[in-house]
C-alpha cells in the first residue's frame, strides 16, 4: 500500500516536470490564460472598488477586507487549478469520445492518470500570484497580525479549500459517465463558486445555506477568512469534517462512474 | 493464460422517438432497450498463442476486448487473464498486458512520441535494459525515429498507429490486445508490424489477441482462430484447420490448343454437374467446385482427360469465403473473386 503511493508520489513530480516543459512549449497559451485572468481579476477589483466608494461597510465588511476575502478565494481555485483542470476534458469530451479507456489500461490509479495528463495549468499559477499579492497587501492595509496558530493553520486551509473545490468538480464530471457529458452542471457548479469572492453575509439565507452544506463553497474562502480576520472559530472547526465528507461523496460516485463506463463504438 | 466464462455484456439504450414532439417526450420518459452485445461466450486461449478473435459486425469483438482488458465490466460472467479478473484489478492486469485500440489513440497528444516513452517508462517501471532493447527494436523496425519531436496530434494516422503499436508492446507484455491495429499502414508498415509481432512473439512469448478487418493481416499474423458468432464459439482452432472447413475448393488452369475458354467453361460444367468454371482475362480457366461432391482427383481426372493442361494449380482456400458461409448459415457462397461480395464475412 504505502509503496503503491510512494510509487504516485514519485510520479507526480516526474509527470508535473513533464507539465512545466509542456508549459514552456505553449507560451502563447500561457500568455493568453494569464492575460484574460488578469482582467477578469481586475474587473473584480474594480467593482469592488466602485462599491465602497458609496458605502464605508457592507454588512460590516469593509473594502480591504473584502478584498483579502476576493484574494484569499482564488488561493485554493488556483491550487486545485493546478492540478485538477483534466476533469473539464472529462465532462466535456472523454466519455463521449471513447477516450476515457486509456486511464484504465495503465498500471495507476485511473483518477491520477487522468490528472496527472495536465499537472500545472498555467491560470492556477496566476490565480495563486495573484490571490497572494491582493492578500498581501490588502492584509498589510488592515494591520493584520496573525497569531502563531493562524500562521500554522493558514496553508491547510488553503488546501482544504482547494480539495472541497476538487471533490465538487470530480462530482460533477464523473456524472459523464451516466450522462456522456456533463458540462454545463460543471459550469453551473463553478459559477455557484464564484459566489464564495464575497462575504456570504450579502446573500438571501437560502443561498447562504446552499454554499455552507450544499456545495460548500463558503470553506473555501469565507469560512476561514473570517477566522483569519477575527480570529472566530465559529464554522472554521467544520472545516475537516466538511472536507473529508466532499471527498468521500466525490470519489464514490466517481469509483461508481469508472465501473459503469460504457466504451462506445468499435 | 485468457479464459471467458459464460460472458455476458448488456448495454441499455435509451428508445428515442422520432420528430420535435418525440424529442420532447424522451425528456421526461426513460425507456430502454436492452441489446445483448455478447451472449455468454465462453473459451480458452492458450498462452503463447497468436489468436485472432473473429466475428461479424455485431458479434461483440471489441466489447470482449474491453471487457478482457478492464475497461468494462461484464453485465454477467467472468473472464480471467493470467488469473485476474481484469476489471477488478485493473492496475495489476495493466500490467500484463498491452492494449491497442486502432480508432482511438492512448498517447499523449500534444507530447511528441520520445516524451510519451519516456512517461511509459516511468509509469510501467520498465527496467532499462528492456526499454532500450525496445527502442532499437522499434528503430529497426518501425522507423520510430523518424517521428522525431512532432506532437502526437500532429502525425498522420499512419504515423500515429506505428507509435501505438510500439507503446504497446514498450513494457514486454504477457498479452497485447490489438483492436484493428493495421488502420492506416501501408503495405510496406503492415509488413514491419508483422515482423515485430512475430520477432516479439518468438522472443518473449507473447500472447496475442487481435481483432482485425484485414483477413490478410490475421491470416499473416495469427496461428489460431477464435470464431464467434451470435454469441457461440463455432470454431477454434488452427487457420489450417479453419480453412479446411471450406466447401468449395478450386483448381485454377491454362491449357494449349482445344477448345475456346467460353466453351470449355460449358464442356466442365456439363461434364461436373454442381461445379461453375469461370475463364479469366488472361485465358486461365477457374474451376469451382463443392468439397462433398468430388474429390480433387476427380477434379483433376476430368481436366486432364479432356485437355491439355500447361499450367495448374489449387489455391488455398479463402479465408473470407469461409468466414462468409459460418455467418450466413450455409447459403450458396459466392464463388471467390467476385466483387461486392468481399469483405463483408470477414468482420
Amino acid at each position: 500500500m504505502t509503496a503503491a503511493v510512494w510509487r504516485h508520489v514519485r510520479l507526480a513530480f516526474f509527470l508535473g516536470g513533464v507539465g512545466l516543459h509542456r508549459l514552456s512549449m505553449y507560451r502563447m497559451d500561457f500568455a493568453l490564460g494569464a492575460g484574460a485572468f488578469l482582467v477578469r481579476v481586475g474587473l473584480q477589483t474594480a467593482v469592488v472598488g466602485l462599491v465602497f466608494r458609496q458605502v464605508p461597510a457592507v454588512h460590516g465588511w469593509t473594502y480591504h477586507e473584502v478584498l483579502f476575502l476576493l484574494g484569499f478565494s482564488l488561493l485554493p481555485r488556483g491550487l486545485d487549478h493546478l492540478f485538477t483542470d483534466q476533469l473539464w476534458e472529462l465532462g466535456r469530451k472523454l466519455v463521449q469520445r471513447g477516450e476515457f479507456y486509456r486511464y484504465l489500461v495503465r498500471p495507476v490509479s485511473p483518477l491520477f492518470s487522468l490528472l496527472s495528463e495536465r499537472f500545472f495549468h498555467p491560470d492556477g499559477l496566476g490565480e495563486l500570484a495573484v490571490g497572494a499579492a491582493l492578500v498581501g497587501w490588502s492584509g498589510n492595509r488592515l494591520g493584520l497580525h496573525l497569531t502563531v496558530l493562524q500562521w500554522l493553520l493558514a496553508p491547510l486551509l488553503v488546501l482544504c479549500g482547494a480539495l472541497i473545490h476538487t471533490s465538487v468538480k470530480l462530482l460533477f464530471a464523473s456524472l459523464s459517465f451516466w450522462t456522456v457529458t456533463s458540462l454545463p452542471s460543471m459550469y453551473a457548479a463553478n459559477q455557484v463558486s464564484e459566489f464564495a469572492a464575497y462575504p456570504l453575509d450579502i446573500y438571501h439565507p437560502s443561498l447562504r445555506a446552499v454554499l455552507t452544506w450544499v456545495l460548500p463553497f463558503a470553506f473555501t474562502s469565507y469560512v476561514p477568512c473570517v477566522y483569519l480576520l477575527t480570529g472566530a472559530t465559529g464554522l472554521v472547526v467544520w472545516l475537516p469534517v466538511v472536507t473529508a465528507g466532499a471527498l468521500a461523496v466525490a470519489l464514490t460516485v466517481w469509483r461508481r462512474g469508472v465501473d459503469a463506463y460504457e466504451m462506445t463504438g468499435s | 493464460m485468457i479464459v471467458a466464462e459464460n460472458l455476458v455484456k448488456e448495454f441499455r439504450l435509451a428508445e428515442r422517438k422520432p420528430g420535435l414532439a418525440g424529442s420532447l417526450a424522451t425528456l421526461f420518459t426513460r425507456e430502454h432497450r436492452v441489446v445483448r452485445a455478447v451472449d455468454g461466450v465462453s473459451f480458452t486461449i492458450p498462452a503463447g498463442s497468436k489468436t485472432a478473435y473473429i466475428g461479424a459486425n455485431g458479434a461483440g469483438k471489441s466489447t470482449t476486448i474491453k471487457m478482457l482488458t478492464g475497461i468494462m465490466t461484464p453485465t454477467s460472467g467472468r473472464c480471467l487473464v493470467r488469473g485476474i479478473e481484469p476489471y477488478r484489478h485493473r492496475q495489476a492486469n495493466a500490467r500484463g498486458i498491452g492494449v491497442v485500440f486502432g480508432q482511438r489513440s492512448q498517447l499523449w497528444w500534444d507530447l511528441s512520441v520520445p516524451d510519451s516513452f519516456r512517461i511509459l517508462r516511468r509509469v510501467y517501471d520498465i527496467p532499462d535494459p528492456v526499454y532500450h532493447r525496445n527502442l532499437t527494436l522499434y528503430r529497426d523496425l518501425l522507423d520510430i525515429d523518424a517521428l522525431g519531436t512532432t506532437p502526437v496530434r500532429q502525425l498522420s494516422l499512419g504515423q500515429r498507429m506505428r507509435a501505438e503499436i510500439a507503446a504497446s508492446l514498450l513494457h514486454d507484455p504477457a498479452v497485447v490486445f490489438w483492436d484493428e491495429p493495421t488502420i492506416g499502414l501501408d503495405m510496406v508498415l503492415k509488413d514491419a508490424v508483422r515482423q515485430l509481432v512475430n520477432r516479439v512473439h518468438e522472443e518473449l512469448g507473447t500472447t496475442v489477441v487481435l481483432t482485425s478487418h484485414d483477413i490478410t493481416d490475421i491470416a499473416a499474423i495469427c496461428d489460431s482462430a477464435l470464431v464467434v458468432d451470435r454469441g457461440r464459439v463455432v470454431h477454434q482452432g488452427s487457420i489450417r484447420d479453419l480453412l479446411r472447413t471450406a466447401d468449395r475448393r478450386s483448381v485454377v488452369f491454362d491449357h494449349r490448343g482445344g477448345p475456346a475458354p467460353e466453351s470449355a467453361c460449358a464442356e466442365i460444367e456439363r461434364g461436373l454437374p454442381g461445379v461453375s468454371a469461370s475463364s479469366a482475362e488472361d485465358g486461365r480457366i477457374r474451376v469451382d467446385y463443392p468439397a462433398d461432391r468430388f474429390t480433387s482427383r476427380q477434379v483433376l481426372g476430368f481436366l486432364l482427360e479432356r485437355f491439355d493442361l500447361a499450367d495448374c494449380y489449387a489455391p488455398e482456400p479463402d479465408l473470407e469465403d469461409v468466414l462468409r458461409r459460418i455467418y450466413g448459415g450455409h447459403r450458396e457462397a459466392a464463388p471467390a473473386g467476385v466483387p461486392g461480395a468481399r469483405r463483408e464475412g470477414a468482420a
